[in-house]
Parts: structure tokens; sequence; C-alpha cells
């Protein structure tokens, strides 16, 4: 019974305020930091690949669009291969992302292919 | 009274507290649509701010994603539509969000125009006003909901005590708010407001949190 006017009297005073769903890790600021200032785009990539390993650590789900942030990061500059690796866990994470990333990973498959052939 | 008519009285209080009141509106297009994902692309600017459409693209993906959709990546949206030749949100604006939602595998596209995002001035009192329109459309390009928010800010000065005081604090904020007007905290809870606890805020999206 106690139990229960705790859980009432918790709602009653954080009103409708509903715990977040994900963790963020603060994005939404690194990323306005970033277009305010084009040098902490490095430190946000950190940061945001930090919080991203801590959620896997505590298997704990990466927020939609993340780990494709992370991987057009890479890309940015000039990291494919993680960048790939950041569209393939976007697509496996978020069915509705499939499309796009798939489009993202081919594109970056067909440049690899380019640039060895340039190579060779 | 007892503990059990308390805690009755307490959950309705709760309840009712939380309840949004809705607008009659025609909502049939977006409960049809029942979109999972939604695109957001860039935002046009009619304020003379030129960098509050780069800012205010960051607070969108956060409220939207809370509510239970899956958002696209705002900064890689963007990047790859520089990729394909949009370097303009008003170019992007321009194309039929259909074509947009085709290219992204999107369900829905958000537009959004900022119509203000400035600071009016007087000596004593300076007011921080943003103004937001918002626009969603499925991807067979129907509108599916649209709503405006506008938030106005003006520090409160009212606590200094004597008149005297009073005056020197709210010359003081208004040089404060003069020299560097934060309007993040503002655009945060216009989107919080037009998405999540408004009139006609968006319904839950497939990830919401059970209620």
């Amino acid at each position: 019974m106690f139990k229960w006017i705790l859980v009432a009297a918790l709602a009653a005073l954080t009103g409708c305020a509903q715990p977040p769903v994900y963790q963020w890790g603060a994005y939404d600021e690194l990323l306005y930091r970033g277009y305010k200032d084009p040098e902490k785009i490095e430190s946000m990539r950190l940061k945001l690949e930090t919080h991203v390993a801590s959620l896997e650590a505590s298997r704990t789900k990466v927020p939609p669009g993340i780990y494709a942030e992370l991987g057009t990061l890479n890309l940015q500059k000039g990291d494919s291969t993680a960048a790939r690796s950041f569209y393939v866990k976007e697509r496996d994470a978020w069915p509705e992302s499939r499309g796009l990333m798939d489009a993202m990973i081919s594109n970056l498959d067909r440049r690899a292919e380019t640039s060895k052939g340039a190579a060779s | 009274m007892s503990i059990r008519l308390l805690l009755g009285a307490m959950l309705v209080a709760v309840l009712s507290g939380c309840a949004t009141q809705r607008i009659d509106k025609d909502r049939s297009a977006l409960q049809a649509a029942a979109p999972r994902s939604i695109l957001v692309v860039p935002v046009v600017n009619k304020s003379l701010d030129v960098d509050a459409p780069n800012y205010l693209l960051t607070t969108l993906s956060v409220p939207l994603a809370e509510r239970g959709y899956y958002v696209f990546p705002v900064h890689t949206a963007r990047t790859v539509l520089e990729q394909e030749g949009f370097y303009e949100a008003d170019m992007v604006h321009a194309q039929p969000p259909a074509q947009l939602a085709k290219m992204f595998g999107a369900d829905a596209v958000l537009f959004v125009t900022i119509r203000r995002w400035d600071a009016q001035y007087a000596v004593l009192a300076t007011t921080v006003t943003v103004d937001f329109e918002y626009k969603l459309f499925g991807k067979d390009g129907t509108e599916l909901w649209q709503s405006t928010q506008a938030i106005k800010y003006q520090p409160q000065n009212n606590n200094a005590g004597s008149p005297l005081a009073s005056l020197i604090v709210a010359a003081i904020n208004a040089a404060v708010v003069r020299a560097a007007p934060n309007y993040m905290p503002l655009a945060r809870q216009a989107n919080a407001q037009v998405f999540i606890t408004g009139p006609d805020a968006l319904p839950d999206g497939p990830y919401a949190q059970k209620r």
C-alpha cells in the first residue's frame, strides 16, 4: 500500500514529465556547438563515440540516428571504414533507416572499388 | 477519509493534470498514414539571423524521437541533400515532399520555417521572440499535420527590493540579453509544446513509451 502512495505522490510531484526514452549524451547540444564553431565537430565525434560505446557496454539502446551521424562525421574526416561500420550499425538497429543506410553503404563500397581499380 | 479515497483523488488529479486539451482538428490523414519515420529537412529562414536555421535544426530530433518516431539523422540528411545539389533549405522545401520521402525511404517529411528569431531592444527590458511554422507531409505528398508556435521571453525584473535597485537590475538584464540573447531554450520550449504538450501535439510514434 505504501508503495502505491509513494508512486502516486511521485507522479503528482513530477506532473507530466515522462522519463526520456533514450540517453542522448547531449547530442543536440554537441551538434549545436559544432554548427556554431566547426572546430568543435571533432570533439562532438569523440564525445558521441564514447557515449555510444558506454551504451553498448551496458546493452542500452542507442537513440535513432546517432550511429548514422557518427558514420557521417567519420566520413567527413576521411575515415570511410569507420563510417561504413557505423552505417551498418544504424541499419541493423533501426529498420526504418534501411533504405538510406543501404544506399550510403553501397556508395562507399563503390567508391572503394573505384579507388582500388585506380591504384592497381 | 480512507486512504483508498485519498489515493483515488490523487490519481484523478494526476490524470487530469496530464490530459492535454486537443483542438478539434481533422487528424484522419495523420491517423491513416501512421508514419513510423520522419525526415527533418533543413530549416527555411525568414528571420534576419543567418545562424538561426542551423541552430534550430539541432533541436528537432530529440523531441520527435522521444515522441516515438524514428527520426532521420539531421546532419547526415543535410549532407546527403548537399551532395544531391540542394545547398539551400529553400530549394529543399520547393521539392515535392513525396520525392524527398522517396529519396530517404521516409514515411513523412517535416518542413520547419522560422518566422521570427529576434530580440527587441528597449532600455530596461528586452523581449526575445521565436516563431516557427511546422508542416508534416506523408510519403504520398499529402499534408498530415501542421502547427505554429511562438514563444516570447522577457527577463523578470521585479524582485530587487528598492525601486533604484530594480532599475539597475533591469538595465543589467537588458544589457545581458542584448549582448547575447539565448534563443536555444525558447526553441526547445516551442518544439516541446508543438510536438508533445500542446493542443495539437503529434500522436505517439511506434517507439513511444508505454503509459
